[in-house]
């Protein structure tokens, strides 16, 4: 779905994860508004494919470091995202920026939400 | 003022009817006149940049997306191209993401993804945030797009809200629901349906509605319109209610 | 964190909501069937140059338009509530006064008329 550039491992060498990384969403507090959605927030996904770099939104960061980060397609398990949803095979994705994401190991839950 | 299809004109011997208009002034209207106004006067954007953001917003429609699809259905290698960079591909079917700033709108921006479904991988899109949505490519949103009805409810309980739209996948098939909360804009790429061997872009085009491109409907060879919902929702949605869902 | 805006009623706003002319019963009614008002793609307008705004950022309008799109204007046909709702908002931030408002619609009505 992306360029085939972005799909290569390790092609974006300053990015943190690459395809197929497990990853955890954070659960950072924010002052206005995030576009990281509550949904997500503590589950853990797998990189799907890379998008673009840019700066994180002002409203965001703490600290404004105008720093550019990679931002990635992450794909989670709709089982993992919801109490008994029923259906194993449904998934969701969405996009995030590398600072709110952390590697989950493998053997992490990943019921990992934060209540 | 606004513009109409002609009523017709059945009697000879009558001058040719002009097509009817909403002949009166409303305040509505008015209102939108004075935002603009207002808005321009106290700096917050020049009235250039709105004549410019207008004629955009009056160009863009459906029809893009529509043959984009239908020339990746007939053009192996046109839809790689749409799949290894979707915003340079939609240059040759003439639809360029940066206009009409020269860096896009400041909710389109620039980066399109086309996801491409196969008979068991099925997507759907919405931005539970705030609706974007790929308007150089399908033009403006529906209303129901916009909705926190449809916002909240298809990340929950998408197989749920497409039945309301009278499409029901196999449990076999993956839904994918695509949340838009970042710059990436998406379409969806359906798998083209059987009958419609031999047939030309234009036909093929003709059947790829805004609701396919979406992915609450799938193309058929005998769809050419979009109709929905068909069903009411249920529940319509208040967010403290999601648990009450999840717990029935 | 939900945004700023009170789903307090304004009046200049309720007075032109209970004329209740929205387009979906104009247009029929004269016989003309464009799906929208010919004001409404210069409202997109509006809204996506507000959207470059430091005054009312795009996610901003999103927010409160979802906010009042909810609550006071919730049976007001679109596009009439999404103007309705930009109204809304840019008063409630004291980009313009009910005054200004006022005055302003009163001098466009008499220009449109007297033309």
């Amino acid at each position: 779905m992306t360029s085939t550039e972005h799909t290569k491992a390790g092609a974006k060498s300053k990015a943190r994860f690459r395809i197929g990384d497990r990853v955890r969403v954070l659960n950072m507090p924010y002052l206005f508004y995030s576009r990281t959605q509550m949904y997500v927030r503590g589950v853990v996904g797998t990189i799907a494919a890379y998008t673009y770099e840019d700066l994180i939104p002002e409203d965001e960061a703490f600290n404004l470091d105008g720093k550019v980060e990679q931002y990635y397609i992450v794909r989670f398990r709709q089982q993992d995202l919801w109490p008994e949803y029923p259906f194993p095979n449904d998934t969701l994705q969405t996009e995030s920026p590398e600072r709110w994401l952390e590697p989950a190991d493998e053997s992490t839950s990943t019921h990992d939400k934060a209540k | 003022m606004s513009s109409s299809h002609s009523q017709g004109d059945h009697h000879h011997d009558h001058p040719h009817k002009a097509a009817p208009t909403v002949d009166e002034i409303t305040d509505f209207e008015v209102l939108e006149i004075a935002v603009r106004e207002l808005s321009i006067e106290h700096g917050l954007f020049t009235a250039e940049e709105h004549r410019r953001f207008t004629e955009w917003a009056e160009s863009i429609g459906p029809a893009g997306g529509s043959r984009l699809v239908a020339k990746a259905w007939v053009d192996p290698e046109f839809k790689k191209r749409v799949l290894e960079n979707a915003t340079e591909a939609c240059k040759e079917i003439g639809v360029d993401w940066s206009e009409p700033t020269g860096f896009g709108t400041p909710s389109d921006y620039t980066h399109l993804y086309v996801l491409e479904d196969t008979p068991t991988l099925h997507h759907v899109i919405v931005c539970t945030l705030c609706s974007c949505y790929p308007r150089p490519l399908l033009g403006m949103s529906p209303e129901w797009y916009r909705t926190t009805n449809y916002r909240r409810r298809i990340v929950r309980w998408p197989r749920q809200v497409l039945a309301e739209f009278g499409l029901i996948l196999p449990e076999e098939v993956e839904i994918r629901v695509e949340d838009s909360n970042q710059k990436c804009r998406f379409m969806v790429l359906p798998v083209r349906p059987e009958g419609t061997e031999g047939w030309s872009e234009e036909q093929l085009a003709e059947i790829v509605t805004r609701d396919c491109m979406i992915g609450v409907a799938l193309p058929k060879p005998d769809r050419k319109v979009d109709t929905h919902p068909i069903r009411k929702a249920r529940r319509p949605v208040k967010i403290a209610s999601v648990k009450e869902e999840a717990a029935k | 964190m939900t945004p700023e805006t009170a789903a307090n009623r304004i009046p200049i706003l309720e007075g032109i909501r209970n004329q209740g002319k929205t387009w979906d019963v104009l247009a029929p009614s004269y016989g003309v069937t464009n799906e929208n008002p010919p004001w409404k793609t210069s409202l997109v307008a509006v809204c996506g140059c507000l959207g470059t705004s430091d005054a009312l950022p795009a996610l901003d309008i999103r927010e409160a338009e979802d906010e009042l799109a909810d609550t006071i204007y919730r049976d007001v046909p679109a596009p009439e509530r999404q103007l309705l709702a930009l109204a809304h908002t840019m008063l409630d931030r004291g980009l313009v006064s009910e005054h200004e408002l006022a005055n302003r619609m009163s001098k466009i009505r008499s220009r449109l008329e007297g033309a």
